[in-house]
């Protein structure tokens, strides 16, 4: 392979990682600090993507209409997500983890089907907005000018969020919550609120994500269990509950399947897998994981 | 008296399984064609689900991939079916033969880890089960499936169809009644309850977790190669993850702490599942709110809630 194919090769790798990212932290922020492994985390980005196509439809007359959904959608995931923390997942967490998975995915066929009832079951695209909806150019190669806008959101997010949990009080919370539960709750936090602002948290993360896929490939259902199955790969091999570790099973993961495709193309949906068993079987616990 | 008692009661329950048995044997006199084939899928699903709900309700281990032994089962007994002269029962018995020997290598990775990171290896291996099939297009024909697989002359009538999976599903399930109360099954509930002190007494946990993954792909197997006989072919979407959480689903439905929920389970799902689909293309979201509704108000599952009040009548009955 030349050198620049090489370069682009990796270039979309980390491309689709850093989106993966987004989504994929949002998931282990939640299991992190509610202790909730949520199934539906994919169908609330499948929802976001569906909000931005619906937002940058209904504002199309504005210019700059998918930055106004970029803004609007994931904040509309998170509401929502705050209403079923509230009404659904606050009756579980001290239930089984059974329970907690069934309750999770009871929420991602009821969703799946609201996103049906309110958009149909066809393809949405959004096109890549203004001023990056053109090629930039690596080396004589061309490479959509969108995706390299996403290898930037994923750091800028990792930096945000990392910062909310170094240096905010909700992150201390956070954080005391995630090493003893119990303490913090002996401490006199107001629990049940950070929970909500968690999982609003977490799907305002899956929002976000869905939201900057849709100019990338498209809003259509289904969508959501293969996001959700590779967010499984990246905070296993990165580490349940750790942000870092998210990051880098998201580059990692990124990157064995922009170069699995080139190697054996009829075997890039088994690579992740591959992957996270190798890891699990030489640190079951993750990368950046703690063993338990 | 509390002898006599207990005697009254298994004698009872005797009764109850010949009257019901009867009735399955009934059922091709009066039921049409296409409700003994939903009940056919009933009896198919309600193995594959008991198979599953060993490992997951009395070890406590929660699987998110067994469609994937389950599709092991269903392929070996078509391609073998379909590309030699093997006859039937050999062909049928060499499906579950195979996923269980296949998850043995499957099941020493996966009974290391716990919980969580049990649940998406046992995924991980299901979904590329189902990358191996969609992809080897020589030897599984991929996406196109295996069809028109050839069953003996006896077979091919629904009703002898159903006679069939009836006596392999009753005895299928009539063993695992037996595996649940030997021993060994004890053992397992032990170790769900307390695995650290079950080990502490010299329990070799790992090594009972392995015998339960095996035994659950077996009859997981069986259930396959029972499904595939059915339909008559075999496609790679046996293993996908959405069938794995179909049976997770029907076992949670009937209640996993209870020997008949999965079968309850199975009933209610698919009846359902016609009925609703019938009227509306969202059955997903009926299900959805279904399984809502069903774990905020019955949390022990279908079949537990029935157990429930029978245990309340009787406790009524012997204040009385």
């Amino acid at each position: 392979m030349t050198l620049q194919g090489l370069v682009i090769q990796i270039l979309s790798g980390i491309s689709t990682g850093m989106v993966i990212f987004l989504i994929a932290v949002g998931l282990s922020l939640v299991f992190g600090t509610l202790r909730i492994l949520n199934l539906a985390h994919g169908a609330l980005y499948m929802m976001g993507a569906y909000m931005c196509y619906w937002i940058s439809s209904v504002i199309a007359q504005f210019t700059g209409a998918f930055w106004w959904s970029l803004l609007l959608a994931p904040v509309g995931v998170a509401i929502f997500g705050g209403l079923v923390e509230v009404l659904l997942l606050r009756r579980i967490y001290d239930r089984e983890p059974l329970d907690q998975y069934l309750l999770t995915f009871a929420l991602v066929l009821v969703i799946g089907d609201l996103c049906k009832l309110a958009w149909g079951v066809e393809y949405h695209l959004v096109p890549a907005p203004w001023p990056l909806n053109g090629p930039i150019f690596f080396m004589g190669m061309p490479f959509p000018s969108y995706n390299v806008f996403l290898i930037f959101c994923g750091p800028l997010v990792f930096i945000g969020l990392w910062a909310l949990i170094r240096y905010t009080r909700l992150g201390k919370v956070i954080r005391a919550m995630t090493y003893n539960r119990e303490m913090a709750n002996a401490l006199g936090t107001n629990v049940p609120l950070v929970y909500t602002v968690v999982f609003m948290l977490g799907s305002w993360l899956a929002g976000l994500g869905g939201t900057l896929v849709v100019p990338t490939a498209s809003a259509m259902p289904g969508m959501d269990m293969i996001i959700l199955i590779e967010c499984f790969i990246i905070i296993v091999v990165g580490g349940l509950g750790s942000l870092s570790g998210a990051f880098l099973g998201s580059l990692i993961f990124g990157l064995v399947n922009a170069f699995g495709i080139l190697v054996a193309p009829r075997l890039a949906v088994a690579f992740g897998f591959i992957l996270m068993i190798v890891v699990l079987i030489i640190r079951p616990w993750g990368l950046m994981g703690k063993a338990e | 008296m509390r002898q006599s008692l207990a005697k009254m009661d298994w004698s009872g329950k005797a009764l109850g399984i010949i009257v019901l048995l009867a009735g399955f044997l009934a059922l091709p006199i009066f039921l049409p064609v296409g409700w003994l084939s939903l009940v056919t899928e009933m009896l198919i699903l309600a193995l594959a689900a008991g198979g599953l709900n060993l490992m997951l309700g009395y070890a406590g281990m929660v699987s998110f991939g067994p469609a994937g032994f389950y599709a092991v089962g269903a392929y070996a007994t078509a391609l073998i079916l379909t590309n030699t002269k093997l006859p039937f029962v050999l062909a049928f018995a060499a499906g579950p033969v195979i996923a269980a020997l296949t998850a043995i290598p499957i099941g020493w990775f996966c009974v290391r880890l716990t919980h969580v990171y049990f649940a998406l290896l046992t995924l991980a291996f299901a979904q590329i089960i189902h990358t191996i099939i969609f992809e080897w297009y020589d030897f599984t024909k991929g996406d196109n499936g295996i069809v028109d697989i050839p069953l003996p002359e006896i077979l091919r009538s629904i009703p002898h169809y159903y006679y069939f999976s009836l006596i392999v599903v009753v005895f299928c399930l009539a063993l695992l009644w037996m595996i649940i109360k030997s021993p060994f099954g004890k053992t397992l509930q032990a170790m769900r309850e307390n695995a650290q002190r079950a080990e502490s007494i010299g329990i070799p946990v790992r090594l009972y977790q392995l015998a339960t993954f095996v035994l659950s792909g077996f009859f997981l197997g069986v259930a396959g190669s029972l499904f595939c006989g059915f339909n008559k072919n075999v496609f790679p979407n046996y293993a996908h993850w959405i069938k794995s959480t179909e049976m997770l689903v029907v076992c949670l439905l009937g209640g996993i702490y209870n020997f008949f929920g999965p079968i309850v389970g199975s009933i209610v799902y698919l009846f359902l599942d016609k009925v609703i689909t019938g009227y509306t293309q969202f059955w997903p979201l009926v299900l959805g709110l279904i399984i809502i509704i069903l774990l905020l108000f019955l949390r022990g599952g279908i079949a537990g809630f029935i157990a429930e009040r029978l245990a309340l009548r009787r406790r009524r009955g012997e204040q009385a």
